[in-house]
């Protein structure tokens, strides 16, 4: 003990443990961040080639699309033009018309057809209203048959789209059965995809990313070339797609 | 490497000042941990001879008795720390003016009152050591870190003015390379900033109770001083 109180005094040296404590912590993090790195990366891969269990589903969006629903209207319109046209104009002025006839129903497609040609009998009239009617009718008829093999092919073409999307989905791992994604996707008649948008989201951004993402690889469905424009327009302009992995083992 | 942009990677194929920013900042951070962690075991026995002190010094035992026990203690190896050798120091002073007899009560009373701030100087000097350091690394890494990470962009940057084609690809390596500099200066300089002010709170605190001794155990000190020299007139 020194006999001076202005002497400095030993101090306990305090070196070992923090030496080790902050060489080891770094080392510590060092580690963790390039492990960290290399194994998210790792991890990726893994999952690709996993086999996907999915399930994508077209849904009919007619009602949905406000904007495309006069169009496929129009059409049909344009082909049975005389006697679409004939139909709905006599209702709002029935009875200036009646008057002189006694049937009522032939009466107000023969005022329309009398103008234009006024010289054509009445029997004749009639008979070309008859006619007229009939070959509307049969009109009609080819038409409900020809959307309902429209309505056919639009739905094989759906399940193409369905197939070729499913290829390319590579569902995220963090999916979960029960999780529902809604996209919005617009084509082009050269069956190229103009846009796609989440609807309603599944709540887990990840599978909504992986999703678009499967839309957006496919691309385009060149197949859809083939299919009439009008029906093109009615089902395929836009259209939604919903999304959901079903069968997940885990 | 395309595949796998591993940080090892990004580190090694950096240009040589973003790896000498980034090692300065390794070292700063490897030094300032090391220095938290010193202080705070350092933090932690002061308080705990403070404590210990100061129960033994209010328990009544005879003052002598417990300067001859932080004798007995300073020959085994652990010398006086803290609150402690501010009582050794005034006390020491204090007996052997007090053992002259033509110094009168209020020069023992200074003399040992000096003595003791010479003591808490001297304690108060050990609580802040490395304090320093850790304020200047908490303020200076950040500013280094910027540094390496604006050279490599700049790097990163000039080699695209060279290149036809202008990719992300051809820059991005670059700019994350010079990020993780940013990276460590921020790293390294979070909890040197934080250790900072925890340590400089723990010393307002602990010198505060230094003071509180000094001036409690010199009232004490006055006390037995005209006690003394009272006896002696008396005496003499």
């Amino acid at each position: 003990m020194s006999s001076s109180i202005y002497a400095k005094p030993a101090a306990p040296r305090i070196i070992l443990r923090p030496a080790l404590v902050s060489v080891l912590l770094h080392v510590l993090i060092i580690y963790l961040m390039t492990v960290n790195w290399s194994g998210s990366e790792r991890e990726i891969v893994r999952t690709k080639p996993a086999p996907k269990v999915i399930n994508a589903r077209l849904v009919d969006v007619s009602e949905f699309r406000p904007k495309p629903k006069p169009k496929p209207k129009a059409a049909p319109k344009a082909k049975t033009k005389p006697v679409v046209k004939a139909k709905p104009k006599p209702k709002p002025k029935p009875k200036p018309v009646v008057k002189p006839k006694a049937a009522p129903k032939p009466k107000p497609v023969v005022k329309e057809q009398a103008k234009p040609e006024p010289r054509i009998t009445e029997q004749e009239l009639a008979a070309i209203a008859r006619a007229d009617l009939a070959r509307a009718v049969a009109e009609e008829e080819q038409a409900a048959e020809a959307t309902a093999t429209a309505a056919e092919m639009a739905a094989s073409y759906a399940s193409l789209i369905q197939q070729t999307v499913i290829n390319y989905w590579s569902r995220p791992p963090s999916a979960r059965n029960g999780m529902e994604a809604l996209l919005a996707i617009q084509l082009i008649p050269t069956g190229e995809v103009v846009s796609v948008s989440v609807l309603k989201s599944s709540g887990n951004t990840a599978f909504d990313r992986s999703a678009m993402n499967a839309v957006e690889k496919a691309g385009s469905f060149p197949e859809l070339q083939q299919l009439p424009a009008g029906e093109f327009e009615k089902t395929f302009r836009r259209f939604r797609l919903l999304f959901r992995p079903e069968d997940l083992r885990y | 490497m395309q595949e796998q942009l591993s940080l090892i990677d990004l580190v090694l194929n950096a240009s040589f000042t973003v790896q000498l920013v980034m090692f300065i900042l390794l070292m700063a951070s490897v030094l300032s941990w090391y220095m938290i962690v010193q202080r705070f075991i350092y933090f932690r026995n002061a308080r705990d001879e403070m404590y210990g002190f100061e129960e033994r010094f209010w328990s009544g035992i005879d003052l002598a008795q417990l300067y001859r026990e932080g004798n007995e203690k300073a020959s085994d190896g652990h010398p006086a720390l803290g609150m402690e050798s501010i009582f050794r120091a005034g006390f020491k002073e204090f007996s052997r003016l007090a053992q002259e007899n033509e110094m009168d009560s209020e020069a023992v009373m200074e003399g040992s009152r000096r003595a003791m701030r010479v003591a808490a100087m001297r304690e108060e000097e050990r609580l802040e050591r490395h304090l320093s350091f850790l304020a200047s690394v908490g303020s200076t890494s950040p500013y280094i870190g910027l540094f390496g990470t604006v050279w490599g962009i700049m790097h990163s940057f000039r080699g695209l003015a060279n290149s036809t084609q202008a990719t992300l690809a051809t820059v991005a390596p670059g700019i994350s390379e010079a990020l993780i500099a940013t990276a460590m200066g921020l790293f390294a300089a979070i909890p040197a900033v934080l250790a900072f002010n925890r340590f400089a709170s723990k010393v307002d605190v602990l010198s505060n109770r230094y003071d509180t001794f000094m001036d409690e155990f010199s009232s004490i000190l006055y006390r037995q001083a005209y006690a003394l020299r009272a006896r002696e007139k008396r005496a003499g």
